[in-house]
């Protein structure tokens, strides 16, 4: 007794639809394989630990309250010490004219 | 490449710029990761013209080296090796070893028998 060949394409058909997979009864390479792979990317972008609490954060998160950061007082302290012997970091060029780095004369 | 870099430090591991180049590698494999596996899709599905399959390979083959996933490295945390790593505990063998006998990996411990 053997099972004619449509009615095993129809079982096949059923199981495919039950268990939402691909009709494929030729056995074409339909790249479905690629489909089902699942997306890596968000467990590998998360391999290195998030940068988080630092002073900036705080503020952010409390805007009323004033946070006091030692590093940067002492870093704007030796800014405003050198702006005021005349070694300060130079303006910013605004235009390409002014950036031109050899337009001077020698 | 600098162009895919982070304008502020993000990460609160060990850093250096190989570590800061490979999250960069990261991020941006997996922002790309859908784009890739739908060019894939497309080049493996035999069902469709020749020409969509050759055109998918093109442009597979065109997009930035950043975006591909044998880029990445697994590299330490706490100390930035690229080489001897323990991808469970993201350790190179050393740090791993210092931090484990200092009892700073649960569930770790020497063995003895």
């Amino acid at each position: 007794m053997s099972i004619p060949r449509s009615r095993v394409l129809d079982l096949m058909k059923v199981q495919c639809r039950i268990f939402n997979t691909t009709f494929n009864p030729t056995q074409q390479r339909l790249g479905t394989k690629i489909l089902n792979q699942r997306l890596r990317g968000p467990a590998v972008a998360s391999y290195y630990p998030p940068r988080v609490g630092t002073i900036q954060d705080l503020r952010k998160l409390y805007p009323q309250y004033d946070v006091p950061d030692d590093e940067e007082d002492e870093w704007l302290e030796h800014m405003q010490i050198a702006k005021s012997r005349g070694k300060g970091p130079p303006k910013k060029k605004r235009t390409a004219a002014e950036s031109k780095k050899f337009n001077k004369r020698k | 490449m600098a162009q895919f870099r982070a304008k502020k430090l993000d990460i609160g591991c060990f850093v250096n710029i190989r570590n800061i180049r490979d999250h960069t590698k990261r991020k941006v494999f997996a922002e790309h990761e859908p784009e890739r596996q739908a060019l894939r899709y497309l080049i493996r599905n035999t069902a469709l013209p020749q020409r969509v399959r050759a055109q998918a390979q093109l442009q597979l083959s065109q997009m930035h080296c950043y975006t591909r996933f044998t880029q990445i490295k697994n590299r330490c945390i706490m100390g930035g090796k690229g080489r001897g790593i323990f991808s469970d505990f993201r350790l190179g063998r050393y740090q791993f070893r210092i931090n484990a006998l200092s009892g700073n990996l649960p569930g770790v411990r020497k063995a003895s028998w």
